[in-house]
């Protein structure tokens, strides 16, 4: 599930039961807006003509915050800023239903790469490029890796509004010790630990493979060490052959060796991320590494304090020997972003609004509930934040980072996610060859 | 069809009614208007709007385009369908088959009058006051192969890793589907059962039939429109299975348990492939069609002949 999954990712398990309940009923209420396109919308009517501009966003704690910022943009405002709230999973799906419809909004949450290419494609969003022109703080201002997910066909459409999630290798630094290991520097220094651990008992590495995306960020790395973000991104412009050429041949070799070694335990399909299963795997010792979201950290905590202070470590994932990418290259999710419709009545109120998205009181915000804006600014402020040496660690890491790879499952359109989700997992347990796994994903569509 | 037969019947009644006189405030045609608009407006139209979308691509932003037969024919030449309907058809056989004998078997227990009886059966009863999400996400939970009863099972569960191969997750999702409605079926059959004559039961008595003589040749003979009753349930619920899925195994491992009903999601509100799921949903109203015409036609189900005829 490309939204739910997205959403799991940053929200993680604390609302588990609630998302369920929510998808049956915001399902009901979807398959009447697939006939009547009227769905969903928490009060749009007629935005321009009252003298507002709606921002709609995903709704979850994290409104706190955007809450706080439309506030503080009205009052100087004379066109005032609704804060409009789409709750539940299916934001994606909801979005799809009245972006092109009189009650679309002005300005709305999203995760750039795949989630606007078909908006983009459709017309419906204004390129940021004259407001950029007129205001360049509002392109220098963010770190360039994030800033360019939301850039399609060399046109910024997206401003970063929320927290940047790279993909960490986290480990308990308990197993890691008795096992008398640390965290691995190479791949071929994992498939040695591997071993260790197996024959200490241990499930080397904890995979939610019943989610499929947490299988999915193992593919994004070994690609991107491999081969470099080059092959992804040539295979997302429409050029199949990337898929069987070697270096993608290699790094699915590479998988199959690790799975083959037993790094991930035998029933792992049946384990979850989002109900809890796998982080539970690493915070109870039963495993001893998990590749996850920087979220991972968050969920942890709520479940598993102590276990958090004490013994969460994290590192980045390790280099490939042979392998093109630069082992500072990053996947996950950049950030989340503010896009712009085309027919928004306040252009200019619009421009002002996106202008706080790097001032000093969103940066502090943000920290405060725990999500790591990726502003220049925001180095300045990392002492502040409710985990200063974590905090420290992961902007650096996307600082540093020449790329910064958005999640394929977000980089490619809504349509390609349910088979590139499925293909994953068939890969990893074995029902799917290189082959065919090949055949899979040049089948998928990429616009 | 069956309610089309009532209506007559009813009608019938009616008009021998008038004629002798009794009950002469005959409803009017405007009594069906509520429940024919309510009806069209639900029913009918969507339908029909499926029907058109199914020959348009369409991903919800802009206007549909008129594909013609387009998506009829990737859907003839999709595996995952035929697939689906595979799957399908064998999660509705195993309801039935699991669900028919325990129910059949608990209810004309309940009918009877033991001790302890009403406490059991209250219990027997909480599934079915759960919904089917919340009974999901309790088996689901339940499950997991690492803190679930799996692990403490390992005799039984091997690794444990029951939603990682189709077998394991067909067979998790027909118990938790047994699980939920044998409850249901269960209270249906103690009613049926409750309703078969006890002089039968006494002359069989008298004749030196025991208990096990006595459900096969009395019990079970009564309960036949009661049987065909919850069977035609079982199936329209198998049919219609979507929650569960989609909470327990998202159609996974791969499409092992996509279902026809989730495949159709899964192309609408995943993939935004409207066109493609209309076709997958008149599909479905096809076969369902279909399949309970050819249960009605072959159980007798629209004679309802009784079963307490000659006592």
């Amino acid at each position: 599930m490309r939204s739910s999954a997205s959403v799991s990712r940053s929200r993680t398990s604390r609302n588990r039961v609630v998302r369920n309940r929510v998808v049956v009923s915001t399902l009901a209420c979807a398959l009447v807006a697939g006939v009547t396109a009227g769905c969903g919308s928490s009060g749009g009517s007629s935005a321009s003509s009252s003298g507002t501009i709606h921002i709609l966003v995903y709704g979850d704690t994290g409104n706190t915050v955007e809450k706080q910022i439309v506030d503080t943009f009205n009052k100087t405002s004379k066109v005032k800023a609704v804060l409009d709230t789409i709750p539940g999973a299916n934001y994606q799906q909801k979005l799809q239903t009245i972006i092109n419809t009189p009650q679309a909004p002005d300005v709305f949450f999203n995760w750039g790469g795949g989630s606007i290419a078909p908006f983009v494609k459709a017309g419906l969003l204004m390129p940021l490029d004259s407001f950029i022109a007129a205001d360049p703080q509002l392109k220098s201002d963010f770190l360039p890796s994030v800033f360019n997910t939301a850039v399609i066909d060399g046109k910024a459409y997206g401003v970063p509004m929320r927290g940047t999630q790279p993909v960490l290798l986290f480990d308990n630094k308990k197993v890691l010790a008795d096992a008398g290991i640390t965290p691995p520097a190479t791949w071929d220094q994992l498939i040695a630990d591997v071993q260790t651990l197996k024959a200490k008992g241990k499930t080397p590495i904890a995979l939610g493979g019943g989610d499929q995306w947490p299988t999915l960020m193992w593919f994004e790395y070994l690609y991107d060490r491999v081969a470099g973000p080059g092959l992804f991104a040539k295979a997302l412009g429409g050029d199949p052959s990337a898929w069987a050429s070697a270096d993608s041949q290699k790094a699915l070799g590479m998988l199959k060796q690790l799975v083959d070694a037993g790094a991930f335990g035998s029933n792992f399909d049946s384990v979850k991320f989002t109900d809890g299963g796998s982080p539970a795997l690493l915070a109870k010792g039963k495993a001893a590494f998990e590749l996850m979201g920087s979220w991972e950290y968050a969920t942890e905590k709520a479940a598993n304090p102590d276990f958090t202070k004490n013994e969460l470590g994290y590192s980045n994932f390790p280099t490939v020997s042979g392998g093109t990418g630069d082992p500072n290259d990053v996947v996950g999710n950049t950030n989340n972003f503010y896009s712009v419709l085309k027919n928004t009545k306040h252009p200019d109120a619009v421009a002002q609004f996106l202008k706080l998205m790097y001032s000093d009181e969103f940066v502090k915000a943000q920290l405060g509930i725990g999500n790591l804006p990726t502003t220049t600014n925001t180095q300045q402020f990392l002492s502040t934040s409710t985990d200063p040496a974590y905090d420290t660690f992961q902007y650096n890491l996307v600082k540093q980072a020449p790329s910064f790879q958005l999640s394929w499952d977000q980089a490619y359109p809504p349509a390609a996610t349910t088979a590139m989700h499925q293909a994953v997992q068939q890969f990893m347990d074995g029902k799917m060859d290189a082959a065919a796994f090949i055949k899979a994903m040049q089948g998928l569509p990429t616009s | 069809m069956t309610s089309l037969t009532a209506t007559l019947a009813a009608a019938v009644e009616r008009r021998r009614a008038v004629r002798s006189g009794v009950g002469a405030t005959r409803p009017g045609l405007a009594w069906a208007v509520p429940a024919t608009l309510f009806f069209t407006l639900f029913a009918i139209v969507p339908l029909v709007l499926v029907a058109v979308l199914s020959f348009t691509g369409w991903n919800g932003i802009g206007s549909p385009q008129w594909t013609g037969l387009a998506n009829w024919t990737a859907l003839w030449h999709d595996p995952v369908m035929l697939k689906s309907l595979w799957l399908s058809a064998l999660l509705t056989t195993l309801g039935v088959v699991v669900q028919t004998p325990i129910s059949i078997l608990l209810g004309v227990w309940a009918a009877g009058h033991q001790r302890n009886r009403a406490v059991l059966l209250a219990i027997y009863f909480v599934p079915l006051l759960l919904s089917a999400t919340a009974v999901s996400v309790l088996w689901r939970a339940l499950l997991d192969p690492n803190f679930g009863i799996p692990s403490e099972a390992g005799w039984l569960f091997g690794d444990g890793n029951l939603l990682g191969t189709q077998s394991g997750s067909i067979g998790v999702l027909a118990f938790v589907g047994a699980w939920q409605w044998t409850p249901l079926h269960t209270l249906i059959y103690q009613g049926g059962a409750r309703a078969v004559p006890q002089v039968l039961y006494q002359a069989a008595a008298i004749d030196g039939a025991g208990t096990v003589r006595q459900f096969f040749h009395i019990t079970l003979p009564q309960l036949r429109n009661t049987i065909i009753t919850s069977m035609v349930l079982m199936v329209v619920g198998g049919l219609t299975t979507f929650d569960t899925v989609l909470i327990l195994t998202q159609g996974g491992p791969g499409t092992d348990t996509t279902i026809s009903a989730y495949y159709m999601y899964q192309q609408g509100f995943l993939s935004f492939d409207f066109g493609g799921a209309s076709a997958i949903a008149l599909v479905l109203v096809v076969i369902a069609t279909l399949v309970s015409l050819v249960m009605v036609r072959l159980t007798g189900y629209d004679k309802m002949n009784s079963t307490a005829e000659g006592l």
